[in-house]
């Protein structure tokens, strides 16, 4: 068994080293590339919506915008609503969110050394959840923006004391074992989702339908209010994840040779573990728990990129964003003027997309 | 000569199972006296019956009128408590469409009798209403009650007949998502008998909506519905004050009205008074005196 992980540890870091020189500019093209993808995707998905605005409206009222730039347009007040107050923010929030859970799912992939890894894994989800539904169920009227506010800062404090009663748990002495973390997470994450699902099934039938369309996501009141939000949390979380590419790199042999080679293995993992959560808690917060993006992005990144974390975490970032965007416009423009949950369409159509990428790359081990 | 034979016990038995399927309830005669209700309608239409001191058990939700409240609760509306309704010892149980394939066959099964009425319009409200009527031995009550609501809505539609205006009609049933109703809803058709236009009639159900259709369809009323709890002023508070809404005809000449749930969705005798509610609403002019 030790035998068998040194030798395919070596092989991974011949790998990586072999192959870096090769690929270094052609991924810095790629990222460049999905960047360009990334601004193209948000322009068209700008122009979908179950109301017809036809796309040179779109572009000038886009163009309008921007500093320095004159233009006259000739639409109505309800139409400028329609795209700068409500698609736009919808738009860039999915963006935020999908970046924030394709991050996070490759950080906790790489810090459990564990393909099924998600960014929900050690009880962010079920603590969200838990704060939501009882925001849900406080007697109160959702008055003003402090209200707006409820339920996301509930269910972000939830996520965020989940996590870290499940650290306090998994922690023994000075260090933290990546397994116990693991169970921890899900025995608590289980406990929670029995008092939720109490909750849940003695509540109002049209309190029922806030907290089932939480639970599977969905981006339908987006404004830019909640982009200011998450928008920091998801750029602070990001940055110190993608300073911590290296070590995360080394980390994937073995924590024990990581030590040696002088990595502060568990300061790593806290300050991983801690960003992570920030930006997971932060999206989950306004959009509920969308699934699949998280466990799905980083797989597809490193099946096209590999497994380097310099590339694969910003890869992750850029990725994510693309797919929701992408899957949110087709939950709003599919059954116009009716809406899908977000998630079922992640799903759905991220699934048998990965199951491809599966087929094209079948070389036993790619994790 | 045999298969004429087989050709007609097929059309015998094609005969006899719509028939048997209609009868749902069994052969006793004798009136109830111990009835329990599984929906809030339900217990209206016992209620407006006067059947109100026989029902011995409601459900949670069961609010109306005020001296349901005191009844025995036997669980919410899909989580019914069987062994509380057997323990209650019905001689009749009135049940809704959702539960004929669930707490029915069980309570069949312990020799219950159950009725199940699953109005989804005004005119099934009518008939539902003689139908218990019928097995509740409540004819006169049931008379009565059925022609004072036909002459309501009679009198309603020769009203909103003197209009040709039918303002369009958004009704919020929810605001986070929002959802709202289309055609084959109860509320969907008390909107157009009241001389609107539900905007979002060309689709089915209760349906989730994203808020740009909303502003592009550009209601000119805004229906809110009110349920209960604290949070029941949410959904007039959100179309009153979300930024998005400000373009919109209901919003800039303000008329977005609160409306109670209960008397738009609940297909029972209250109905009438939602459609006359609504009617009013949308028509104010035809009701100045």
């Amino acid at each position: 068994m030790s035998v068998d992980t040194t030798e395919s540890s070596r092989h991974r870091i011949s790998n990586i080293r072999l192959t870096q020189p090769q690929h270094w500019r052609s991924r810095l093209y790629s990222m460049l590339g999905l960047t360009i993808l990334l601004a193209g995707v948000t322009v068209f998905a700008c122009s979908l919506g179950s109301a017809n605005v036809p796309f040179v409206t779109v572009w000038q009222m886009l163009i309008s915008k921007l500093p320095f730039v004159d233009i006259d347009g000739d639409w109505s007040t309800n139409t400028e609503i329609i795209i700068l107050e409500t698609r736009l923010p919808r738009i860039i929030l999915a963006g935020i969110v999908g970046a924030s859970l394709g991050v996070a799912g490759a950080t906790y992939q790489g810090l459990f050394r564990n393909p099924l890894a998600d960014p929900y894994l050690i009880g962010v989800s079920h603590g969200a959840l838990l704060g939501a539904a009882i925001g849900f169920l406080l007697p109160i009227n959702w008055q003003g923006l402090a209200g707006d506010m409820l339920i996301p800062l509930l269910a972000f404090v939830g996520a965020t004391i989940t996590v870290t009663i499940v650290y306090l748990i998994a922690r023994t002495g000075k260090s933290l074992p990546v397994t116990t973390l693991i169970l921890a997470g899900v025995a608590l994450g289980a406990f929670l989702s029995s008092i939720t699902s109490y909750l849940i099934i003695t509540s109002e039938s049209e309190k029922l339908h806030s907290i089932i369309s939480w639970m599977l996501g969905h981006f339908s009141l987006s404004s830019w209010d909640e982009v200011l939000i998450v928008l920091p949390c998801m750029v602070i979380g990001t940055l110190i994840i993608w300073i911590y590419a290296r070590p995360l790199n080394v980390m994937q042999l073995d924590e024990e040779q990581a030590q040696q080679l002088g990595i502060n293995v568990e300061k790593v993992k806290i300050i991983l573990l801690a960003a992570a959560t920030l930006v997971t808690a932060a999206a989950v917060a306004f959009c509920g728990t969308i699934g699949f993006v998280g466990i799905i992005i980083p797989h597809a990144v490193r099946l096209i990129w590999g497994a380097d974390y310099r590339f694969l975490l910003p890869f992750s970032t850029l990725t994510g964003a693309i797919f929701l965007i992408l899957a949110d416009t087709l939950a709003r423009t599919v059954m116009t003027p009716e809406e899908i949950p977000v998630g079922i369409i992640t799903a759905f159509v991220g699934a048998p997309f990965f199951l491809y990428l599966l087929h094209q790359r079948k070389r036993g081990t790619f994790f | 000569m045999n298969w004429q034979r087989i050709l007609l016990s097929i059309s015998l038995i094609f005969t006899i199972i719509p028939l048997t399927a209609c009868v749902e309830t069994d052969d006793s005669n004798i009136t109830p006296e111990r009835i329990i209700s599984l929906a809030p309608s339900n217990t209206e239409i016992l209620f407006a019956l006067n059947l109100g001191d026989s029902v011995v058990g409601v459900t949670e939700y069961c609010d109306y009128p005020p001296e349901a409240r005191q009844k025995t609760k036997i669980g919410g509306f899909s989580t019914v408590d069987i062994e509380k309704v057997i323990e209650l010892d019905p001689d009749m149980v009135l049940a809704t469409g959702i539960h004929r394939d669930t707490v029915v066959p069980q309570l069949r099964e312990k020799g219950i009798k159950v009725l199940i009425i699953d109005p989804q319009t005004l005119d099934e409200v009518l008939s539902d209403i003689a139908l218990v009527a019928v097995q509740t031995d409540r004819f006169e009550e049931s008379n009565m009650l059925v022609s004072d609501m036909e002459n309501r809505i009679k009198a309603l539609t020769s009203k909103i007949s003197s209009t040709s205006e039918k303002p369009s009609v958004f009704y919020v049933t929810w605001h986070d998502p929002i959802y709202t109703v289309g055609k084959g809803t109860l509320t969907n058709e008390l909107i157009e008998k009241a001389g609107g236009t539900n905007i979002f009639a060309d689709s089915e159900g209760h349906l989730q909506i994203n808020l740009e259709t909303v502003v592009t369809r550009n209601p000119e009323i805004i229906l809110a519905s009110a349920g209960h709890g604290a949070a029941e002023e949410s959904p007039v508070i959100w179309a009153q004050t979300d930024e998005r809404l400000r373009g919109i005809d209901a919003r800039l000449n303000d008329k977005i009205y609160q409306i109670d749930a209960d008397l738009v969705t609940r297909a029972g005798p209250r109905a009438v008074d939602g459609l006359e509610l609504i009617a009013k609403l949308i028509h104010p002019e035809l009701f100045v005196e």
